[in-house]
């Protein structure tokens, strides 16, 4: 099995997670088309937003494709949310943006809303952005997060996308990050290019 | 701690029925260090920042568990602490500055595993956090020096080495990693990163 992306022009192997990065906007509209088609496949998709609000989040979404509530679920992580359910979809909110644990356990609990559903057999998981979480915690924990999240999503066999806006950091901290990584996706100009290992 | 070198684990047993507190260390001194104590005093005595794992009971005569645990987190040391508990305890003790716990009674395969899931985690501490340090290496002589100079390095050659054998001894040890795991690593990442700075740390 494996995640068809139509919009990267590559299907990912399970449990990859891949950096999609380039300027704020760009790597957003690449990001949501990349979600989307999970979507598009009838995966399930957790949704983590550093800065959109939930209700952007289903907005983007819902311009790309039609929107199964049921197989979607949002951890709100702005740090302005409150747990709920937004035009149908659960939503899970984190204190503070910078709040790792947080974030964390609230993934753990819409992942396990999803397999409670019975959709999580393919489960596509995208975090935008690392960029904001870059702003709000220190590098080396942003980091060790990064590194045990993919993990879990590689135990589970899920796909991972996470943006990063490599301009908004200085070049160490962005290259620091890419370690993590086997696959990149980069955004230039509206086309994506894909490196490293992962995809085919 | 030592858990990066050849040493045994370090762990204390804290218990005041004293036939359990022989069970106890009977199930864990073939792998490991163990230290025994049967009183709040003697637990004392025993504790020092050698210490790697504490298995607590959580009535102990003389004070309680929680109190025992806030002593030890005042001093220096980065010691994981497995309460032992008569009744089933709610989420919250999790907050309460335990990392793991067991209900009794407890049978030899639950102790083992989870002093094994404990120095796993420390192990698994230890190795991001030295992949972090070369990785920003790494990204500091990437940015600092020409492309073609790195590729002719021994020195960089080796980093680079280095930081993939270790990447790969890392995601093998989080091969199976579950959400509970994933959730007190971060738990543990974060609060690391909130300690004033351990001189042990950069030594592992």
């Amino acid at each position: 099995m494996s995640y068809d992306t139509p919009s990267f022009d590559v299907s990912f192997a399970d449990g990859t997670s891949a950096l999609v990065s380039g300027d704020a906007k760009s790597a957003r509209t690449a990001f949501y088309d990349a979600i989307a088609d999970g979507l598009e496949n009838g995966e399930a998709v957790i949704v983590v937003g550093t800065n959109d609000s939930p209700t952007q989040v289903i907005a983007a979404l819902g311009d790309r494709t039609t929107v199964d509530e049921e197989r979607l679920a949002i951890v709100d992580a702005t740090g302005e949310g409150e747990d709920g359910v937004v035009d149908g979809v659960t939503v899970r909110a984190v204190g503070s943006t910078g709040d790792l644990t947080g974030l964390s356990l609230a993934f753990a609990k819409q992942l396990q809303l999803l397999e409670d559903r019975g959709v999580a057999d393919r489960v596509r998981v995208g975090l935008d952005t690392v960029s904001t979480l870059l702003m709000y915690a220190e590098v080396q924990t942003v980091f060790r997060f990064l590194h045990v999240f993919t993990s879990r999503l590689g135990s589970a066999d899920l796909l991972g996308l996470f943006t990063l806006t490599p301009d908004m950091h200085d070049e160490k901290q962005v290259n620091t990050v890419r370690t993590l990584f086997d696959t990149e996706a980069r955004v230039e100009g509206g086309r994506v290019s894909l490196r490293g290992s992962g995809y085919e | 701690m030592n858990q990066m070198s050849d040493e045994p684990p370090v762990v204390l047993v804290i218990e005041d029925e004293q036939p359990l507190l022989d069970m106890y260390v009977g199930w864990l001194e073939d792998r490991y260090e163990v230290r025994s104590a049967a009183t709040a005093t003697a637990a004392d005595e025993a504790f020092d920042e050698s210490v790697d794992v504490v298995l607590l009971d959580r009535e102990i005569p003389e004070t309680s568990g929680s109190e025992l645990l806030a002593e030890f987190r005042d001093r220096p040391g980065r010691c994981r602490v497995t309460m032992v508990t008569g009744v089933e305890p709610d989420f919250d003790i999790i907050d309460m500055g335990f990392d793991d716990y067991l209900t009794k009674p407890v049978t030899s395969e639950q102790l083992t595993d989870a002093v094994a899931r404990l120095v796993h985690r420390d192990e698994v501490a230890a190795m991001t956090r030295r992949l972090f340090s070369l990785a920003r290496k790494r990204s500091v002589l990437q940015t600092s020096k020409p492309a073609d100079e790195l590729t002719d390095s021994d020195e960089f050659d080796r980093l680079e080495r280095e930081i993939e054998s270790l990447r790969s001894d890392i995601n093998e040890s989080l091969e199976r990693i579950d959400s509970g795991e994933m959730v007190s690593l971060v738990r543990e990442f974060e609060a690391e990163a909130n300690r004033p700075a351990d001189p042990g740390c950069e030594a592992r």
